[in-house]
């Protein structure tokens, strides 16, 4: 199989730098274990202190699964609309906005260039550029759709996610003299980015590449998408609230933000299940294994992170314990990794064979990469939530200062950094494997 | 179900949630002033907020619970910590996190910044947010108790939510400095001179890295009888 139309070809470097970046980031985030593990020397901490690390790890995380949607939706979206992107020079010069921002954005967070605002610590200046950047790329994709040969709901359905992320993503920039104000409006570009806008893209490119891969009907493929990406949006967006109960805002948040947030599950569990219909009713033969692993493997850890894990936690009786520890953290990793790290895999699975025009990879070292991250972020989390149900008890039940409970947690630190190693081994193979498709021999096929 | 109906449940479901949504944050900003207090944001406390920022302090510390876990959440740093502790902890962290299992780094701020800081701190300590996070309620509780109802309240609350940001008392408070079991036992220094100590320690001990303490005598007095009273 090879690609069907040359301006696909732009995908290529998007999904070659959001992987390099992707081993970076993984890469940052066992250097914040091992602060937490071990006692630094005071100098090494004013070089190089954990919050400019974490700056780090939590932007490349950022950076490389939108350089995979970008990409992803640039490969899609000439098969889907019958015709070439409206312009392949914008895309490569939206993808170098995009990467110098990015570079210099890091390279300044060494020198203590920074907004201060987690996660959106990229300055001002910068936003600008990835302001554009942004432009370029709703023009690209809105022009590419709008001269369509034919009409479709995933097509609709991307360019709603990609204004809808540009549009939230202003919000993060100017300065607010309330801290209260502040992070209320910090989780309208978090919480709906996430649970809103990503969800839409992510929605329709998985569509996209479930009606190829197991070949059912179209009109199944959207109707489940109509249906789930409404019950995103209906849960998500108020379900925004599960943010606000601590922030000094008014009681009802405590109810609008519980009971829509409880509901969050759902949608993320009907996407199990139509994913696992599909697969059952797929007319396709199973080409690449792994391509399909990756698909279910996609459902089942969206549905766990963010739809088991997020829930345990999400109930305010709940959250007032729990809000601001470790568990967090379990819950953050497991949901970014089930929800959009899978899935940029996935779409890289599905897409990158079809540069080197093959159709049946060798996928054993896949195999190993997939099964090493997938069983190493389980047993991380399953640490940073003994970690985090530690804490809790500990701080917040027996009522024990903060340092003396993270000295009682440092077993669980190390632990974390032991399977943060080997999830690093595995995505280290994985995206060793994606460089370097080779065609299966014939006499296994 | 049809497409037709799938594609009504989106647009039904989409634009509810989102008119609810646009609805309940006007009356957010609406009920701001009362929760948040914002008549009391003062230039200086906007002017602590960007010192909170420029060394980007959220991405270990967490504040009304977001940010890093690294270090304890700041939320009620006021109450917890009190003016002089904060000012000294952030222009000298090396000093005082020398025996300290984990380190925050040295950032250079200045007595300025470090004073505006503790302004932005204290408007925070006071938003209306539930009492989040729970462990620190005890610290807002004495402190409140100390300004306006000091004969309320128990010895160990006193002592506590004076000392027990940086000492710890029977596994409570924050063991940076020393257990008061222990420092009862070594302490050499009479009443006097530990009242003298508390209120300013480099007078009695020009190496000591405690900062002054932002209690009255009394209170100081109260803390020395606690301490040499564990001996």
């Amino acid at each position: 199989m090879t690609i069907r139309y040359e301006s696909q070809k732009v995908a290529l470097p998007y999904i070659q730098l959001s992987l390099l970046l992707f081993v970076l980031q993984i890469a940052m985030g066992l250097w914040l274990a091992v602060n937490y593990a071990f006692t630094l020397p005071q100098w090494l901490v004013d070089a190089f202190s954990f919050a400019t690390a974490r700056a780090i790890h939590t932007n490349l995380l950022v950076a490389w699964l939108l350089l995979g949607f970008m990409g992803g939706a640039y490969f899609i979206l000439p098969v889907e609309c019958e015709r070439e992107l409206f312009s392949t020079k914008l895309a490569y010069l939206q993808l170098g906005l995009f990467a110098l921002a990015a570079v210099t954005a890091v390279v300044g967070f060494l020198f203590g260039w920074t907004q201060g605002k987690p996660l959106l610590e990229i300055p001002v200046p910068l936003d600008l550029v990835i302001v554009v950047a942004a432009l370029i790329f709703i023009a690209n994709v809105l022009l590419t759709v709008i001269g369509a040969k034919r009409r479709s709901v995933i097509q609709w359905m991307l360019v709603g996610g990609v204004v809808f992320l540009a549009l939230l993503y202003l919000l993060g920039i100017p300065f607010y003299r309330s801290l209260n104000a502040d992070y209320y409006y910090w989780w309208w570009v978090i919480h709906l980015w996430v649970e809103g806008a990503w969800e839409l893209i992510t929605a329709s490119i998985v569509a996209f590449v479930v009606l190829q891969v197991t070949g059912v009907e179209r009109q199944v493929v959207e109707k489940w998408l109509y249906l789930e990406t409404g019950l995103f949006l209906f849960t998500g967006i108020v379900g925004t609230g599960h943010h606000y109960y601590w922030i000094g805002s008014p009681d009802y948040w405590l109810w609008w933000g519980g009971i829509f947030s409880a509901l969050e599950p759902i949608p993320i569990a009907l996407m199990v299940v139509d994913t696992w219909l599909h697969v059952r009713n797929r007319r396709n033969t199973m080409v690449n294994r792994l391509t399909w692993i990756y698909i279910i493997g996609l459902a089942i850890y969206h549905f766990l992170g963010a739809g088991v894990w997020g829930f345990i936690h999400t109930l305010p009786p709940v959250n007032y314990y729990t809000h601001g520890s470790q568990i967090t953290v379990s819950h953050g990793h497991m949901a970014f990794f089930g929800a959009y790290a899978l899935l940029n895999l996935t779409v890289f699975y599905y897409a990158l064979p079809q540069f080197k025009g093959i159709r049946r990879y060798q996928e054993k070292l896949g195999q190993w990469g997939f099964w090493t991250m997938a069983v190493s972020m389980f047993f991380l989390c399953l640490v940073f939530g003994v970690a985090g149900i530690l804490q809790t008890y500990l701080e917040r039940f027996l009522d024990i200062g903060y340092s003396t409970a993270q000295m009682t947690m440092m077993f669980w630190f190390k632990a974390a950094l032991f399977f943060g190693a080997i999830f690093l081994a595995g995505a280290v193979m994985t995206v060793y494997h994606l460089f370097t498709l080779r065609p299966a021999p014939k006499a296994t096929a | 179900m049809t497409k037709k109906t799938a594609k009504s449940i989106f647009w039904v479901g989409t634009l509810m949630s989102a008119g609810i949504f646009i609805w309940l944050t006007v009356d957010f900003h609406r009920q701001e002033p009362a929760y948040a207090n914002t008549d009391r944001i003062t230039d200086q406390v906007v002017a602590g907020k960007k010192v909170w920022h420029k060394y980007n302090c959220n991405d270990c510390h967490t504040i009304l619970g977001f940010g890093g876990y690294y270090a304890p959440d700041m939320t009620k740093a006021y109450y917890r910590l009190g003016p002089n502790n904060i000012i000294a902890i952030v222009m000298e962290p090396e000093k005082v996190y020398k025996g300290s299992f984990r380190k925050m780094p040295r950032l250079g701020v200045t007595r300025r910044e470090a004073e505006d800081l503790v302004e932005f701190l204290r408007w925070v300590a006071d938003i209306e947010n539930r009492g989040w996070p729970p462990q620190d309620e005890k610290y807002v509780r004495a402190a409140r108790l100390r300004e306006k109802e000091p004969h309320k309240l128990q010895k160990l609350d006193i002592v506590l939510g004076a000392c027990g940001g940086c000492h710890s008392f029977e596994n409570q408070g924050r063991d940076i400095a020393g257990d008061f079991g222990d420092i009862a036992k070594e302490t050499r220094y009479n009443r006097d001179t530990l009242v003298r100590y508390i209120l300013d320690p480099a007078s009695v001990n020009p190496d000591s890295g405690m900062p002054p303490q932002n209690v009255s005598r009394e209170t100081a007095e109260l803390i020395a009888d606690f301490v040499l009273g564990l001996r």
